[in-house]
C-alpha cells in the first residue's frame, strides 16, 4: 500500500472514531489489521425503515490504488434490500463503482450506504427478487426486511407468523438460513417453498 | 521519417505495390488489360498520415472552431472530441445554450476560476489536500472548477486512470465534479515522468483519432500510420508503409460486396460457439424423463439414460418396456406423429446445414487463395525461365502474371459473396444475386483452370477468360455493392 493510502486511512479512521459518529449518525469503523487493508464497518439501521434497531456489519477491503480506486465494501450481516445481494451481501452503489472520486472517504461511503438503506433504488437492483417484491408487494417486503433485521442484525421486531413458517421448514431438516431465504424469495408461501427446496 | 514522404493518395504510383500483395491492387490494373471500365472504384479516396501530420489535422480543427466561437483552445479540443469534430454542430449548440452545453461536455469555463474548498477541507488548515489528508502544501494545482489537490495526488490519479486506459476523460478528483482535465494540465502534472507521459500521449492520440470520423489507425501490426478518408462506403484502403489492406469503415479485411455489419455478424458466427448450440440441437436429444442431454454414440436405438436410468427408444421417445414386441412401429410413417419435439431438431439441423453450406464455400475459396499464392510463384519462375531461354521478353509474358492477379482478385470477391448470401432473405433480389454469384463462380473456375495450364500458347483464350471473369465481378459489385 502506498504512503498516501496509509496516511489517509489513519486520518479517516481517526475522523470516524473521534467524531463519536456512532451516537450521532450511527456509523463506526473497526480496524482489523495493522496495515489497514481490512476494516470492519458498522451501520446502525436508520429509524423509520425496516432496518431500524438493527446493527449491520460490513467488510471493507482497501485496494492498493486507494484512494484512486474505490474500497471494496459488502455487507457481512445478511440484509433484505433491493440493492444488496441477499446471498452475498454485494452492494450496488454508484460511488463504489464508476462514480468513485478520490476525495470521497470511508465516512462518506458509509453514510451513502446508510442513505441507500433509507431510500432503495429498485430500478437499479442488485437482487432482482427483492426488488420485484419491493415494487409489487411493499407490505411483504417491509415485513420480510424487518424479519431479517431481527434474525440477523439483532433487531427487536418479532414476527411470530414468519417464525412459525421457518420452524416448519426447519422441522423438515432445512437449515435455518436457507429456510428464511427460500421463504422470503417465495413471498412466504410455504407450499411453493417446499416444492422449491425438495424438487 | 520525412512527413511528406508518407503522404500519398491512392492514385499515385500505386501499381508498384500491387505485386507484393494480390488484393491490394488498384482496379486500374485489370482495367488496362480487360476492356471493362469500372464505373466505380473499389478503392477509397484516402491519405496516409504520420502522427505529426495528424496533429496538424487536430490543430486545424481547433483553429476552425476557435474562429467560429469564443473559447479557449484547451477546451476546444475537449469539445471537438466529444462531438465528432463537427464544428457546425458545436457552434449551433453553443449559441443555443452555452453553459448547459459546456457542462454536458465536462467543461467548466467560468471566466475566473475561484478556489473552492473541497468538501472536507473547510475546517482544516490552508494548504491541505483532502486526498492524501496532508497539509502544508505551497501549491495545490486545480482545474477550472477550482478543486485543489496536491501535485503528488494529481499524478497518482492520472496514473491510476491511465492504468484503466482512460486518457482524454480524466475527471477532477472531487466527488460529483465531472470536469475533464485538459491535456495541457495533465502534461504539466506528469512533466517529470517520461514513461507516463509517453503512455498518456499514446492513449490521448488513440482517443482523438477514434473520435474523428475521417481518421482511422492502420490495422497493420504496430503500424503508426493513420488513414484519413471521407469515404462513406466500405471501400478498400492500403497502407503505404506496411501495405496492409483493409476496409476503410470497419478495419476488417476488405469484404465487398458484403456490408460491414453483415461481415461482423458472419465473423462472430464463425468464431463464437453459437454453432456448438446448433450442433447440440442437431445431434442430441433430451431424455423424455429427466430431460438431460444425450448424444447417441453407438448404433443401438435402445437408450438408457445414465442419469435417471430410464430406458427409451431413440426414434420415438417411447418407453422401451412397451416397445419390446412392437418395435417396428417406429419405422412406420405416421401422418400425425406424436413426436412433436422432433420438429425442433429438424429445424436446428436445417439451420446448421444452411450455415455449413455457406461456410464450406467461404472457407474453400480462402484455401484456394492461399494455394494460388504458390501458383503466382510458379508463374514468376516460368516467366524467368522463358526469358532466360530467349523465348520472348519479360514484358511479353507479363499477361501471365496479370492473369493470376486477376484470378485472385475475382476469387477474393467471390469468397465474400458467401457471407452476403447467407444473411440475404429469400427475395427475388436473392435469386438475382445467386444467379450472378453462380456466373462468377463458373468464370473463376474456368479462369483458374486456364491459368494453371497456361503454357504461353493461348494468350487470346486466356485473356478472353480474364475479360469474362472481371466483367462478371464488376457486374455483381455494381448491382450489389456500389
Amino acid at each position: 500500500m502506498s504512503n498516501i493510502a496509509f496516511n489517509r486511512l489513519q486520518r479517516e479512521c481517526k475522523e470516524v472514531v473521534t467524531n463519536s459518529e456512532i451516537s450521532e449518525t450511527g456509523i463506526m469503523i473497526e480496524i482489523l489489521n495493522e496495515n489497514l487493508t481490512e476494516i470492519k464497518g458498522h451501520i446502525r439501521g436508520p429509524p423509520d425503515t425496516p432496518y431500524a434497531g438493527g446493527m449491520f456489519d460490513l467488510d471493507i477491503k482497501i485496494p492498493d490504488q486507494y484512494p484512486f480506486s474505490p474500497p471494496n465494501v459488502k455487507f457481512s450481516t445478511k440484509i433484505w434490500h433491493p440493492n444488496v445481494s441477499s446471498q452475498t451481501g454485494v452492494i450496488c452503489l454508484d460511488i463504489l463503482k464508476d462514480q468513485w472520486a478520490a476525495s470521497l472517504t470511508l465516512r462518506t461511503v458509509l453514510l451513502s450506504i446508510q442513505a441507500l438503506m433509507c431510500t432503495p433504488e429498485p430500478k437499479d437492483p442488485q437482487d432482482a427478487v427483492v426488488a420485484k417484491q419491493y415494487m409489487e408487494k411493499p407490505a411483504v417486503f417491509k415485513a420480510t426486511a424487518e424479519y431479517w433485521t431481527t434474525k440477523f442484525a439483532k433487531g427487536a421486531v418479532k414476527n411470530a407468523g414468519y417464525q412459525a413458517l421457518v420452524d416448519k421448514l426447519k422441522d423438515m431438516g432445512v437449515r435455518e438460513e436457507e429456510a428464511v431465504s427460500v421463504l422470503s424469495c417465495n413471498n412466504w408461501d410455504i407450499n411453493r417453498s417446499t416444492v422449491y427446496i425438495f424438487s | 521519417m520525412d512527413d511528406e514522404d508518407m503522404s500519398c493518395t491512392s492514385g499515385d504510383d500505386y501499381a508498384g505495390y500491387g505485386d507484393e500483395d494480390y488484393y491490394n491492387e488498384a482496379d486500374v490494373d485489370a482495367a488496362d488489360d480487360v476492356a471493362v471500365t469500372p464505373t466505380h472504384s473499389e478503392e477509397a479516396d484516402y491519405e496516409c498520415l504520420s502522427v505529426n501530420q495528424v496533429e496538424r489535422v487536430f490543430i486545424d480543427g481547433v483553429n476552425s472552431l476557435v474562429s467560429r466561437i469564443s473559447i479557449n483552445e484547451k477546451f476546444a479540443r475537449i469539445l471537438l472530441q466529444a462531438n465528432h469534430w463537427d464544428v457546425d454542430k458545436i457552434a449551433r449548440l453553443v449559441r443555443n445554450d452555452r453553459n448547459d452545453f459546456l457542462r454536458k461536455c465536462h467543461i467548466d469555463a467560468k471566466p475566473e476560476p475561484k478556489r473552492k474548498l473541497s468538501s472536507t477541507q473547510s475546517v482544516l488548515a490552508k494548504g491541505y489536500c483532502s486526498v492524501c489528508a496532508m497539509d502544508g502544501y505551497t501549491e495545490l494545482p486545480h482545474l477550472t472548477c477550482g478543486h485543489c489537490f496536491c501535485e503528488h495526488c494529481w499524478k497518482s490519479h492520472v496514473e491510476s486512470r491511465l492504468s484503466e486506459g482512460v486518457a482524454s476523460r480524466i475527471e477532477c478528483m472531487e466527488s460529483e465534479c465531472e470536469v475533464y482535465a485538459p491535456s495541457e494540465f495533465v502534461l504539466s502534472i506528469i512533466k517529470n515522468s517520461p514513461v507516463i507521459k509517453l503512455k498518456y500521449e499514446r492513449f490521448l492520440l488513440r482517443d482523438m483519432v477514434n473520435s474523428h470520423p475521417h481518421l482511422k489507425f492502420c490495422v497493420g501490426n504496430e503500424c503508426p500510420v493513420i488513414i484519413r478518408s471521407t469515404e462513406v462506403k466500405p471501400k478498400r484502403v492500403t497502407c503505404m508503409q506496411c501495405h496492409t489492406s483493409f476496409c476503410v469503415k470497419c478495419g476488417a479485411d476488405y469484404h465487398a460486396p458484403t456490408s460491414c455489419e453483415t461481415i461482423k455478424q458472419w465473423m462472430t458466427k464463425c468464431a463464437d460457439d453459437s454453432e456448438t448450440a446448433n450442433y447440440i440441437s442437431a445431434h442430441t436429444k433430451d431424455c423424455p424423463q429427466c430431460h438431460s442431454c444425450i448424444e447417441k454414440a453407438g448404433g443401438c436405438n435402445h437408450i438408457q439414460c445414465t442419469r435417471c436410468r430410464h430406458h427409451f427408444c431413440w426414434m420415438c421417445f417411447g418407453d422401451w418396456k412397451s416397445h419390446g414386441s412392437e418395435y417396428y412401429e417406429c419405422s412406420r410413417y405416421k401422418e400425425n406423429p406424436s413426436v412433436a419435439a422432433e420438429a425442433n431438431h429438424v429445424k436446428a439441423r436445417r439451420a446448421l446445414e444452411k450455415y455449413l453450406h455457406y461456410f464450406e464455400r467461404f472457407e474453400n475459396h480462402s484455401k484456394s487463395l492461399k494455394m494460388e499464392e504458390e501458383l503466382r510463384d510458379k508463374i514468376r519462375k516460368k516467366i524467368d525461365d522463358k526469358v532466360n531461354e530467349h523465348n520472348g521478353t519479360w514484358i511479353d509474358w507479363q499477361y501471365l502474371h496479370k492473369s493470376v492477379s486477376l484470378l485472385t482478385k475475382c476469387r477474393y470477391t467471390l469468397q465474400y459473396t458467401y457471407p452476403f448470401a447467407y444473411f440475404l432473405s429469400a427475395t427475388p433480389r436473392k435469386n438475382l444475386f445467386e444467379y450472378q454469384q453462380a456466373q462468377l463462380e463458373k468464370e473463376v473456375e474456368e479462369l483458374a483452370w486456364a491459368v494453371e495450364r497456361a503454357d504461353g500458347t493461348a494468350r487470346g483464350a486466356l485473356e478472353a477468360h480474364m475479360h469474362r471473369a472481371e466483367h462478371k465481378r464488376q457486374t455483381l459489385l455494381h448491382d450489389f455493392f456500389f
